[in-house]
């Protein structure tokens, strides 16, 4: 197959002290993740031992054991629909925004915009009472409508921050060209220019599931039987026994970070060049 | 009408205070192709966007085929349209870019495969149909956005300063491919430019735009020849017309260049004088000037050489194989000369023609 690929192969550099000690510092940090993940497949008994135990013989029971548990996978359920539920429709609304700041530029946008990402100046703490006030005069307490509603309204500011520099990136005269070959608004926007700022889409897809992912203040507050989360379940379920189930935390901890994992991997080409915003690009 | 393709009557537009086209006229015949020739910052874009309909006017109308489309919105105004900047879409490859107008009028599949062929032929762009635009060179990215602007089959095309930023070879062989489309296809061309050369070898009828206008709209040869005011001269001709301040007394003009005994046409006295590179011969004569030579620029075919006669620079060009002049040339100090007839003469405030050279004095 090398002989049908024209990139050019990169030659290793030679290891230098500084790439040596990158490495170190970078497997440094992976290291709780590295403690989580191996504990998941360690036996009970070697788990919480002293000298800590490196080399063991891999086992499912751990994993087996958490999922047979009443809301394990409930709590998986839950954590999927109002995840990937909320932040897709926040990428959609978001969408519409930000085409909208950049091409119509209604007066004051620059304002508006910072009026958008004032909303996530304030700590979570502060709006936790009020919500949870809300929620139940709403009766929107323990239900998907409200859990999506609220997490939708957290992903949109950084989404149409992050999308509008995608949009202001991709020259207009796409847009004309369009208009004047007889196409609609409708047709330019999903036709023309989406496919144009899949970077983006997937930079702001990627942010905020890892942050609605991860909420636990709201989903804790908001939720209830029916729609807790897998960091709500993860919480109240490693205490279960008095102690802190350890083999519990690890197993759950290592479920929980493998969709991230996959949906990073997938999309992985488009997130490095959504990472530098979209902002570098030339007059088409 | 029906002789005209395009009638663009008294079109204004202003941003703010800023006039950008100012109670602007001109008129494209069937089948011609028309060249409006404007520098930069003269209102071309903006223009271009009007007809086109990606901008709305203050007043004005624009008839194409006899119906006014001022208020008609873009999509429905089917006028052709190749954009200055390529915008090729690029996750389509170079087929579905060039039938992407079709596509969008829901044209069957025959129709389109048809049209590609046609255009494609045209523009010699057949094996380049399978290729993303960012596999394309920069001059074939502009065949492809030409021939995705004539892929639809209209009367009337719009073509907005296509050549911009080619290298020279490539833009002489589209030009000459414009030319045949044109007359092949048996349409409407309206073609803006910014560059003089395009519009001289594009140009049957050529318009000039300054300052949001049209100022003159006539052949080439009379726009060329007669041109009616100092923007009209200005704008067509590479090296660029000299432009010299004089005293008019009579019918006598007094410039750097001597007196000329020149015929006018109104009564204006605050005057400036205009004369094109090939005004002036190296040699001494009626009306010899001494002049000091300065740079000597390689046009290919000719050269064009910069003097300077009394702190003023002027521009004259001479044939490569005007190898008399050349060796005059060698010798920094020389003898400049003018045909009278040249020195065409420009009100100082309106800019407009008001007279000509007759002889030297």
């Amino acid at each position: 197959m090398a002989e049908t690929t024209f990139k050019a192969k990169r030659k290793p550099g030679p290891i230098r002290f500084a790439t040596l000690g990158a490495w170190g510092i970078s497997l440094l940090f992976f290291l709780p993740v590295a403690w989580i993940i191996s504990t998941a497949f360690k036996p009970k008994e070697s788990i919480v031992v002293s000298p800590p135990v490196f080399f063991f013989k891999p086992t499912f029971n751990n994993i087996t054991e958490a999922l047979s548990f009443d809301n394990t996978l409930d709590y998986f359920i839950h954590s999927i629909v109002y995840s990937f539920g909320s932040v897709t429709i926040a990428i959609l609304v978001s969408y519409l925004a930000a085409y909208s700041f950049s091409r119509y530029k209604p007066a004051g946008t620059d304002f508006l915009m910072f009026l958008l990402l004032s909303t996530r100046f304030v700590p979570a703490a502060a709006f936790v009472v009020p919500y949870f006030q809300l929620f139940n005069l709403l009766k929107l307490k323990d239900s998907y409508i409200g859990l999506i509603a609220f997490y939708t309204m957290f992903s949109i500011p950084f989404s149409v921050w992050i999308l509008k520099g995608f949009l202001d990136g991709i020259s207009q005269r796409y847009d004309e060209t369009g208009l004047v070959y007889g196409a609609s608004r409708w047709h330019i926007m999903f036709k023309v220019i989406l496919p144009q700022v899949k970077p983006g889409l997937v930079a702001s897809f990627v942010f905020n599931i890892l942050f609605v992912w991860n909420e636990f203040l709201f989903n804790f507050q908001l939720g209830g039987a029916k729609t807790f989360g897998v960091p709500v379940g993860l919480f109240t379920g490693s205490t279960k026994g008095g102690a802190i189930d350890w083999a519990y935390v690890a197993s759950i901890g290592t479920l929980y970070v493998l969709p991230l994992v996959v949906v990073i991997y997938a999309f992985q080409k488009y997130l490095l060049v959504g990472l530098t915003f979209g902002t570098v690009r030339g007059e088409v | 009408m029906a002789d005209l393709a395009l009638d663009v009557k008294g079109l204004s537009k202003s941003y703010g205070n800023k006039v950008v086209l100012d109670n602007l006229s001109f008129t494209a015949a069937t089948n011609d192709f028309s060249v409006i020739c404007g520098k930069p910052g003269n209102g071309k874009s903006v223009l271009v966007r009007t007809i086109m309909g990606l901008e709305t006017v203050d007043a004005g109308s624009i008839i194409v085929r006899g119906k006014d489309v001022a208020k008609v919105s873009a999509g429905e105004r089917n006028i052709g349209y190749v954009p200055q900047s390529f915008a090729l879409y690029p996750h389509y490859s170079v087929q579905e870019n060039i039938e992407y107008p079709l596509t969008l009028s829901k044209a069957t599949a025959a129709t389109k495969k048809e049209a590609v062929e046609r255009v494609a032929e045209l523009l010699r762009i057949k094996d380049l149909l399978g290729k993303k635009p960012e596999q394309l060179s920069g001059g074939q990215k502009q065949r492809v956005a030409i021939a995705r602007g004539l892929a639809k089959t209209t009367d009337v095309y719009v073509l907005d300063d296509p050549l911009v930023g080619l290298d020279f070879k490539l833009r002489e062989r589209l030009i000459d491919d414009l030319r045949k489309t044109q007359e092949e296809l048996k349409v409407s061309f309206v073609y803006l430019t910014s560059d003089a050369l395009e519009a001289l070898s594009l140009a049957r009828t050529v318009m000039i735009l300054a300052q949001g206008k049209i100022v003159q709209q006539d052949s080439l040869d009379v726009v060329y020849d007669l041109p009616n005011s100092i923007a009209s001269m200005n704008s067509l001709g590479f090296p660029e017309a000299n432009i010299l301040p004089g005293e008019l007394s009579g019918t006598i003009f007094t410039s750097v260049l001597g007196s000329t005994k020149v015929k006018m046409d109104s009564n204006a006295t605050n005057v400036v004088a205009g004369i094109r590179p090939e005004g002036f011969f190296i040699g001494s004569g009626a009306g010899s000037i001494d002049a000091k030579v300065g740079l000597l620029e390689n046009l290919g075919s000719e050269f064009a050489v910069y003097f300077n006669i009394k702190n003023s620079d002027l521009v004259t060009v001479i044939s490569r194989t005007d190898n008399e002049s050349l060796a005059k040339l060698k010798s920094k100090n020389v003898s400049i000369s003018y045909k009278p007839d040249a020195v065409v003469i420009f009100d100082a405030q309106s800019g407009k023609r008001v007279g000509q050279g007759v002889s030297h004095v």
